[in-house]
């Protein structure tokens, strides 16, 4: 394309482009480009339902009539192409009678229930009925009435009210991957539905509530509470994946009422995760922590701030005299605020000891010290979607970041390779070009051989590799795979939330980062919600803001296998938010003083924190608080709280920096948050990916022959907000807990689906249902954490199955 | 000349004479003084006094909380907090009127698609307590009970012009 913006006579058009005409006005467009595209950026508006332009062309609702010239009848705009010359006429008498037209046969079936509609002030159906429909119905026949579906806990359904724009079956088809809902029958008895009595259940059914035009599909969480003109919009960022999408929190008088995507092209387009869509409806749950508590006594009272920080710093002090200041530590969820983790790890640091970390869910910390200063995506989110093959290592990418997930079927739809070495055969929505399911041990041997085939293309190495690697042969989809990285460029390999909970994540990380320098691939690491804040910020034990070394502290993991004095919690539920929930239980039971900030009460939660903690200080969510989050490409968003604290719940960064000038420390006078924000000055910090070193053991020691528990974390139960979500928590994402198994596996112990074992692993033994899961290899037995009925289960290890008496 | 009519005419009580002449004439005219309360002034089908919210003959509320009188209120007196009820439909569970805020101007009773809120002829109420102001859903709903054969009565009469 010519360089040059302007469209003088004397340059020679540029072939790409053509010249038409709306309304008397020349305007450049693309070729191929479709009328109604050509308006909108211009400015000029055409009515439309089933145009979308994140959606392919149906072109079935006909309102975008427009008057053609020398075409002898109006014509849609948007599945007509431009033409060199073309002259349209988008309000003639032509296309205005067509449009008005159009619109009296939508009315005709559509119901006058505007008044009890949800969509009823937001409608376009409603407002285009203003500009183009008639006062009085010329038709007085009975109009037709379609039966509801029920079609899950999410998205309620009017079918009645439905025009067949068919953009929610468009949506599925093209953006979810499978299409859920279709539309059945022809003419009049056309229907959507799903084909069967089901539900829906793609990880981004919510968006069709936003793309419905009509009000036939709507929010069944937020049904019938408050109209669209009564809420006020905030603008915020979600704090569940490390997509950082953008959100607008619509509250009503201090309540946030309902949730919806904000557009940013770069990084969630003008769609949301339902994660991020529904997940509000914990904050008014009746969970919510109000007010300060303290337990003396074994008693637990209801306290003002001023009490319970005195509580509080009392009961640090006697630690710290009685310990040292080495004895306490702090652990935080990886969901909360920039601003809020930097500040935990100033006040821990500034007591004196470096045991401070958000990542819970790991084991093996060996390559801490090699990590680079925050785990970055390694190109853009935009930039995913032109990669030509993909590797996912221990990745259920669909449902751990959904919108990533919707890039990777982007760009396997543009012609991309996916390919995943997975310990589960889970279900991306974009076809496999080739895949290893093997055990978590596995993963390790098939992402090795991997490296060994690429390296037997020649490509050299600055490593020496060891012997099991270098000699390994690698099996025809290891040879597949390499085969696939080196050639089809760009190439991107990413480490999902599985790998970075492996018992040997160090050695996956290691083998990653040099498959993807030997295939020339980008490495992408997917960190678990703010996960690249709490880097930046010095969350971790080695580490201090914007990447500077500190005097290593306890990680932890560590910091629950050898149990410490006082824990600091920071937003977390140590039972459910530690990958060893039974131990961490003992931990925080055999510590003398727990400080919990939470949200939530722990009363309503399956764990134990009533009898441990010691300090209860209500935190707000991300919706009551200022903060930051830092996504996976390093994106740095800050938000304002959308809504007033509830009750005496206070803002996690305020409450740290009370609690740091109650303590005596320096540094803690902040005055507004953009102060401590100003204090982690880590833009200049280059991105990067690559490990400085390479942690390939000399010798790998996998046991391949003993019963392995694969250890997943659901969408739905990855932090204490989620859980809390009842609309979240009936959908057919958030099975019950099950020791799920192969076939042949559950024959090997003589137990059919539906049967009960007795699962043992080195800590904690439960009894579970077994279910047969097509999905899991053989050796393995998949059990989901978060549970109340897992938690108390050790993440990885040896695992025995024993068939135990029907309940 | 003057001086002595102005004498004569004070001597005389003339002035007097001439005010109580008003007294005398209003003394014995037709009186137009409503007796309220026991007499009360006539009032139109279209009068609007304290709200009321309508049932159905069978019982049924009338208000679907669609929200258009919260949203068409100049006054905001309105308040409504709404949900799905148990058998699927939309009915509010708070319907406030704050009646020091409302300037009686009928736009709720105008918007309304069910006839459900409505302005009643009564307009004789006052308050004891500080609070009371806010008239809540069922003591509206009681209003409307109250008042119903009169309500209707009055928006049959008045139909022909809506």
């Amino acid at each position: 394309m010519s360089a040059k913006p302007d469209m003088s006579t004397t340059q020679p058009p540029d072939a790409d482009m053509v010249t038409i005409e709306v309304n008397g006005e020349p305007l450049r467009a693309k070729k191929g480009s479709m009328v109604i595209q050509v308006t909108d950026a211009a400015g000029i508006y055409v009515p439309r339902f089933c145009y979308h332009h994140k959606l392919p062309i149906a072109a079935n609702c006909r309102m975008c009539l427009v008057e053609i010239e020398k075409a002898p009848k109006p014509m849609p705009a948007c599945a007509t192409p431009v033409a060199d010359g073309m002259k349209v006429f988008t309000r003639s008498a032509l296309a205005h009678d067509a449009q008005r037209g159009v619109m009296e046969f939508l009315l005709i079936n559509h119901p006058l229930d505007c008044p009890i509609c949800d969509q009823g002030g937001e409608c376009p159906l409603q407002d285009l009925a203003l500009g183009y429909g008639k006062d009085v119905s010329r038709y007085a026949e009975k109009k037709r009435v379609v039966h509801d579906k029920n079609i899950g806990p999410l998205i309620a359904t009017e079918m009645t009210r439905c025009i067949h724009c068919t953009r929610c079956v468009r949506f599925g088809q093209q953006l979810a991957g499978i299409m859920e809902l279709g539309a059945t029958g022809r003419g009049e008895h056309t229907e959507i539905g799903t084909f069967i009595e089901r539900s829906v259940d793609s990880e981004l059914s919510g968006n069709v509530i936003d793309i419905c035009p009509v009000g036939a599909l709507t929010s069944k969480p937020f049904r019938f509470t408050a109209r669209a003109w009564e809420l006020t919009s905030h603008p915020s960022i979600s704090p569940h994946d490390c997509v950082g999408s953008n959100l607008n929190v619509e509250s009503r008088r201090h309540k946030v009422m309902r949730v919806l995507p904000r557009d940013n092209e770069a990084i969630n387009e003008c769609w949301l995760s339902d994660r991020d869509r529904f997940s509000y409806t914990a904050l008014n749950s009746s969970d919510r922590l109000q007010s300060p508590m303290i337990r003396d006594g074994g008693r637990w009272q209801e306290v003002d701030w001023s009490t319970a920080l005195e509580f509080t710093v009392a009961g640090l002090r006697r630690v710290i005299d009685q310990h040292g200041s080495n004895q306490i530590g702090a652990l935080a969820a990886p969901a909360s605020t920039l601003e809020e983790l930097y500040l935990l790890q100033k006040l821990l640091r500034s007591l004196g000891s470096s045991n401070v970390d958000h990542r819970l869910r790991q084991s093996d910390f060996r390559d801490d010290q090699a990590l680079p200063p925050f785990p970055w995506l390694g190109q853009s989110i935009e930039d995913l979607e032109s990669c030509q093959s993909v590797l996912l290592v221990g990745s259920n990418i669909r449902k751990e970041q959904p919108l990533l997930g919707l890039r990777l079927r982007h760009a396997g739809r543009k012609g991309a390779q996916i390919m995943a070495i997975n310990p589960v055969d889970y279900d991306l929505a974009a076809p496999l070009a080739h895949k290893i399911i093997a055990s978590p041990a596995d993963m390790i041997l098939g992402l090795a051989g991997v490296a060994s085939a690429l390296a037997a293309r020649g490509k050299a190495t600055r490593d020496r590799l060891p012997d099991w690697l270098s000699k390994r042969v690698p099996t025809a989809s290891e040879q597949a795979i390499a085969q696939v990285l080196a050639t089809r460029k760009p190439a991107a390999v990413l480490l999902g939330n599985l790998a970075a909970s492996h018992p040997q994540a160090a050695t996956l990380r290691a083998l990653a980062d040099l498959v993807a320098e030997l295939a020339g691939a980008a490495l992408g690491v997917l960190s678990e919600a703010n996960g690249a804040g709490a880097w930046l910020a010095g969350c971790v034990p080695h580490r201090e803001a914007a990447g500077k070394a500190a005097n290593a502290g306890r990680n932890a993991y560590s910091m629950i296998r050898e149990p410490l004095q006082a824990y600091v919690l920071l937003g977390v539920e140590p039972e459910l938010d530690c990958l060893e929930g039974g131990r961490a239980r003992s931990a925080m039971e055999a510590a003398e003083f727990v400080i919990m900030m939470t949200p939530f009460s722990p009363a309503s939660a399956p764990t134990a924190a009533m009898q441990y903690a010691h300090v209860l200080l209500p935190l707000a969510p991300f919706t009551e608080t200022d903060g930051t989050f830092v996504n996976c490409e390093g994106r740095w968003q800050s938000f304002t709280a959308a809504v007033r604290p509830l009750g005496e719940t206070r803002p996690g960064w305020k409450i740290l920096r009370i609690l740091g000038s109650r303590l005596g420390q320096p540094g803690f006078d902040y005055s507004t948050i953009d102060e401590v924000r100003a204090e982690i000055d880590a833009r200049t910090l280059t991105p990067s990916s690559n490990l400085g070193e390479r942690l390939l053991p000399p010798e790998l020691r996998v046991d391949t022959n003993t019963l392995q528990r694969i250890y997943e974390v659901p969408l739905y139960r990855i932090d204490s907000v989620v859980r809390r979500a009842e609309a979240l928590q009936q959908t057919a994402d958030n099975p019950k807990p099950a020791a799920r198994m192969s076939a042949v596996q559950a024959a090997s112990l003589n137990v059919n689906d539906g049967a009960r074992v007795r699962v043992r692993v080195a800590h904690g033994e439960v009894v579970l249902d077994v279910a047969i899961d097509t999905r899991v290899p053989d050796q393995c037995v998949l059990i989901p954490s978060g549970y109340p009925e897992t938690i108390s289960l050790d993440a990885h290890g040896a695992v025995s199955l024993e068939k135990a008496e029907k309940a | 000349m003057n001086v002595l009519k102005r004498y004569l005419q004070s001597f005389l009580f003339f002035e007097l004479l001439k005010g109580l002449s008003v007294t005398g004439r209003h003394l014995f005219a037709r009186k137009i003084t409503v007796q309220y309360p026991e007499e009360r002034a006539p009032q139109s089908p279209r009068f609007r006094g304290l709200h009321a919210l309508r049932r159905y003959p069978n019982g049924e509320e009338r208000c679907i909380a669609c929200k258009l009188c919260e949203a068409v209120c100049p006054a905001l007196a309105i308040t409504i907090e709404s949900e799905e009820r148990a058998d699927g439909t939309r009915r509010t569970t708070r319907y406030d009127i704050d009646l020091f805020k409302c300037v009686y101007c009928g736009f709720c009773e105008e918007s309304c698609p069910v006839d459900s809120i409505v302005e009643t002829r009564f307009y004789e109420f006052h308050f004891e307590n500080r609070g009371e102001h806010i008239i809540t859903k069922p003591e509206l709903l009681a209003v409307g009970d109250k008042f119903e054969k009169q309500i209707a009565a009055d928006r049959a009469a008045d139909a022909r012009y809506r």
